[in-house]
């Protein structure tokens, strides 16, 4: 099969930061090509590469053998690559058809000769089987007919390769079935795709190919047919069996937090819970492993009170929890680590200090009289003392969290969640983008906590962490529960094809 | 760092005052005026004597109260653009408790405040309550309620509480008004009770927990909500507290320099508020001094007018190009480029971060 599109050497920085690095991707005329990875391998940003948004800071692009430099989305559009994003970019007032010819460059002149758009649109539409109704304002219609629009939106467009991010994520299992006949038809026609994706059911459905992306970087570019769910699992992963540094607990203590059958959106595969039982023990780290995305969120917010069950019960300390605010929480001595430091765990235009003591200043060494007259001067000496003991560095305690690094942002949290001894502790991608040494101390802090009696439930995208410090690992996908194994010996192969459905 | 970023909100609301003067010392120059003239004149009229001294204040006042009132629901992240109508609002409860609910003296006058400080907290919460149930944008709520204040204080002074054939309602009785601090200036307590209000917010915000959790929600709902403050709580609250302000500023006014309601009463206060918190950066003290400012400009724009026959309307020019030139200054210096420019080493970092993003 002749060669569409090949990315070589690409590399993209942020400030230090390397979001792409040396990534390489061919794809060939009339194939369906996965793009597999992790949230924040780099798929999104290669793409974004792709279709102009971002400037490689190295590398070549070529389509059709001949090198270009596509340095806007209107330009990528001209050299025929559409794009689906996984936020559809309709405009929601007007009906399908205006939003297909919008921006549309056939039409000269004033006026548009719509007859003629519309007898080429439902030409292109019979053709692929995308079933649109032209007339219906987008808002009235389901999001798979959205997408539809999306993807006939590039064909009109002349589009011979089409970039679907994620497109399954927001489809009902209809709708997916529906989707992948038109790829079908795509590939007859022989047009490519590049499918992006970490669903491994999904992915192994329809791909012709598949490359893995791991950190930024290419693991590894494989044919469907000599691959399977499990061996992709472990490239997703990057599964290296180096022993734990920690040593694991067998006998937690009594159970600081039990969900009893606990249901959320169960319909929703993707961000819904499905009946989840667990319980986690004083002294103990329960780890969830799973691919981003199969509920993990939603149970992290359960067990820390922002959200609220739909069914099931939750036990607290031994008590029923009646209702769920993160306040009635809190002052259970519930401590959350949430996944995103930056919009959930920070006020980021607010000091170091003030992110310290955030929940604290109507205690009594922070204020008088329930908070009437902050202490300023013991805040200021509580947050030195602090910034030494989790070796925060910033220039002064009164710089804004904004400013710091993702490593001394996340210590920021840990100490203020961990200072007060809690009782459970709910740590989300805890060392998401921090580096192997602030990884290391936030890893000892759970450990320290574990030591302490609190109950920790960690949850992780990176495997290699879940396996690291986990006495105890379940593996959720689609919202349920699909094993518990112990974290001493775990059996990985087990746990992998758990992860991936099976 | 943190002091260079104090010293920028300092110097980039001062070098705006002084570009607004330079156009405006260039636009006097083409009317045929002499700058330096007209600006001597305005600075006598706005403080050349004790009453000048004295009138200033006077116009300091309402600004004061709407310049905190906008400052208090920014600090929590919600867009109150209603301080206007609060302000009206508070001012109808008072003018109607002083002149029909005959009573009179000081008992009287604490009566009306507390009046205007309860129905600009009224008018305050609808916004407030219709955002946290509803999920209304407050702004255009708040907007709204101006014209309704507004046109129901029309409503009052032509017809239910009108006084003889003017339309206009009966004046506040003597004993009820606010008295002058110095019998001889026009200046009365009332520019006290603003100056204890900002004193007070300032407080509030900056040296107790609650005020500590409302900035915190102001800055980051989701965060807050994460670590256990109730934000809609909050969001209602500064609503309430905010149209109390404005209201309790109503009642002042009305109390203390207007003494009754009347066509054209409190128009622009509302809005000239917000411009003065967002020069102010929403800090409650700075917001008092460009309230001063604004009213040096407004009372010395009339002597300028007598002296060199300029007219007021330069001054109006002038003060919008602050308002201008301050909030341009103060997005200018958050950009990138300039805040490397700006910083040496430590700036840099923090620019490279912002592009990231």
């Amino acid at each position: 099969m002749e060669e569409i599109l090949r990315m070589e050497h690409i590399t993209k920085q942020f400030g230090s930061v390397y979001a792409n690095r040396d990534i390489n991707l061919e794809v060939r005329r009339g194939e369906v090509h996965t793009l597999l990875g992790e949230n924040g391998a780099g798929k999104s940003t290669l793409m974004n590469v792709l279709f102009g948004l971002y400037q490689p800071t190295a590398g070549q692009i070529y389509l059709n053998g001949k090198p270009v430099k596509i340095t806007s989305p209107a330009e990528a559009v001209k050299l025929g690559i559409g794009m689906v994003h996984q936020h559809f970019m309709l405009v929601e007032a007007m009906t399908v058809f205006e939003n297909i010819i919008l921006g549309d460059k056939r039409t000269k002149g004033v006026f548009i000769d719509r007859d003629a758009r519309r007898k080429e649109i439902t030409e292109l539409a019979d053709r692929y089987g995308l079933e649109v109704e032209l007339d219906k304002p987008i808002t009235e219609i389901a999001v798979g007919a959205q997408q539809r629009v999306e993807i006939l939106k590039a064909l009109y467009r002349g589009a011979e390769l089409l970039v679907l991010d994620e497109p399954t994520a927001a489809l009902t299992d209809l709708e997916v079935e529906g989707l992948f006949e038109i790829i079908e038809k795509l590939k007859k026609e022989n047009k490519s795709v590049i499918f992006i994706s970490h669903k491994m059911r999904e992915v192994l459905k329809i791909s012709d190919r598949i490359t893995v992306l791991r950190a930024g970087q290419t693991v590894c570019t494989v044919e469907r047919s000599e691959t399977d769910g499990a061996k992709l699992a472990n490239l997703m992963m990057g599964r290296e069996l180096a022993p734990s540094h920690y040593e694991k607990i067998e006998q937690p203590g009594e159970p600081v937090m039990t969900l009893d059958h606990v249901s959320y959106h169960k319909a929703s595969k993707h961000s819904g819970l499905n009946d989840i039982s667990l319980s986690i023990g004083r002294g103990e780290i329960v780890g969830i492993a799973g691919v981003d995305g199969n509920g993990q969120s939603q149970l992290a917010q359960i067990v820390t009170g922002v959200l609220t069950p739909d069914e099931g019960e939750a036990d607290l300390k031994g008590s029923k929890v009646a209702k769920f605010t993160p306040n009635g929480f809190i002052v259970e001595n519930v401590a959350h680590i949430p996944e995103d430091r930056n919009k959930m765990g920070l006020i980021g235009n607010m000091s170091v200090q003030d992110n310290i003591v955030l929940k604290s200043t109507e205690e009594p060494r922070f204020s008088d009289g329930h908070g009437a007259h902050l202490k300023k001067k013991a805040i200021h000496e509580y947050a030195l003392s602090m910034q030494e003991k989790y070796d925060i560095r910033c220039e002064s305690v009164e710089q804004e969290t904004r400013n710091l690094s993702g490593g001394n942002q996340q210590k920021v949290i840990l100490a203020r969640e961990l200072e007060g001894n809690p009782d459970l502790l709910v740590a989300v991608h805890p060392t998401r983008g921090l580096d192997i040494g602030a990884t290391r101390f936030v890893h000892d802090s759970m450990i320290d906590a574990r030591g302490k009696g609190c109950g920790v439930l960690l949850i992780s995208a990176d495997f290699d962490e879940v396996l690291e410090i986990s006495d105890r690992i379940i593996v959720m996908f689609e919202g349920q529960i699909m094993g518990v194994y112990p974290g001493k010996n775990p059996p990985i192969e087990e746990i992998s094809l758990a992860m991936a459905g099976k | 760092m943190k002091l260079k970023k104090t010293l920028m909100s300092v110097l980039v609301p001062l070098a705006s005052v002084i570009l607004a003067f330079v156009i405006g010392a260039i636009i006097i120059a083409a009317l045929g005026g002499s700058p330096v003239q007209a600006v001597a004149y305005l600075f006598q009229g706005a403080f050349g004597t004790p009453n000048n001294f004295a009138s200033t204040l006077v116009k300091a006042t309402p600004l004061i109260f709407t310049g905190l009132c906008a400052c208090f629901a920014y600090r929590c992240g919600v867009f109150n653009l209603g301080g206007e109508g609060q302000f009206i609002m508070g001012s109808i409860a008072t003018c109607w408790v002083a002149t029909t609910w005959g009573i009179e003296g000081p008992g009287a006058m604490v009566l009306c405040l507390l009046c205007g400080i309860i129905a600009g907290g009224i008018w305050g919460a609808i916004p407030g309550i219709l955002k946290i149930t509803r999920g209304l944008n407050e702004m255009i709520v708040s907007i709204m309620l101006n014209y309704v204040a507004t046109l129901f204080m029309g409503l009052l002074y032509t017809s239910v509480l009108r006084d003889g054939n003017v339309p206009q309602t009966a004046a506040v009785p003597d004993a009820t008004q606010l008295q002058r601090i110095v019998p001889s200036l026009r200046v009365t307590w009332g520019i006290v009770i603003a100056l204890a209000v900002a004193a007070v917010v300032q407080y509030f915000l900056f040296s107790t927990s609650k005020g500590f959790q409302l900035r915190a929600v102001g800055l980051n709902m989701t965060a807050s909500r994460f670590n256990g403050f109730s934000v809609k709580k909050y969001i209602l609250f500064s609503f309430v507290v905010s149209g109390a302000i404005a209201g309790l500023g109503g009642s002042v006014e009305l109390l203390g320099t207007q003494y009754r309601l009347i066509s054209g009463y409190a128009v622009g206060y509302g809005f000239d508020g917000v411009a003065m918190a967002l020069i102010a950066q929403l800090n409650p003290v700075a917001t008092v001094i460009v309230a001063y400012f604004f009213a040096v400009l407004r009372t010395g724009a009339n002597t300028m007018q007598a002296g060199t026959g300029v007219p007021t309307s330069v001054i109006d020019i002038i003060q919008a190009l602050v308002i201008v030139l301050a909030v341009a200054g103060f997005a200018l210096v958050k950009l990138p480029q300039i805040r490397q420019w700006l910083a040496g080493r430590g700036g840099k970092k923090t620019a490279e971060k912002k592009e990231e993003k």
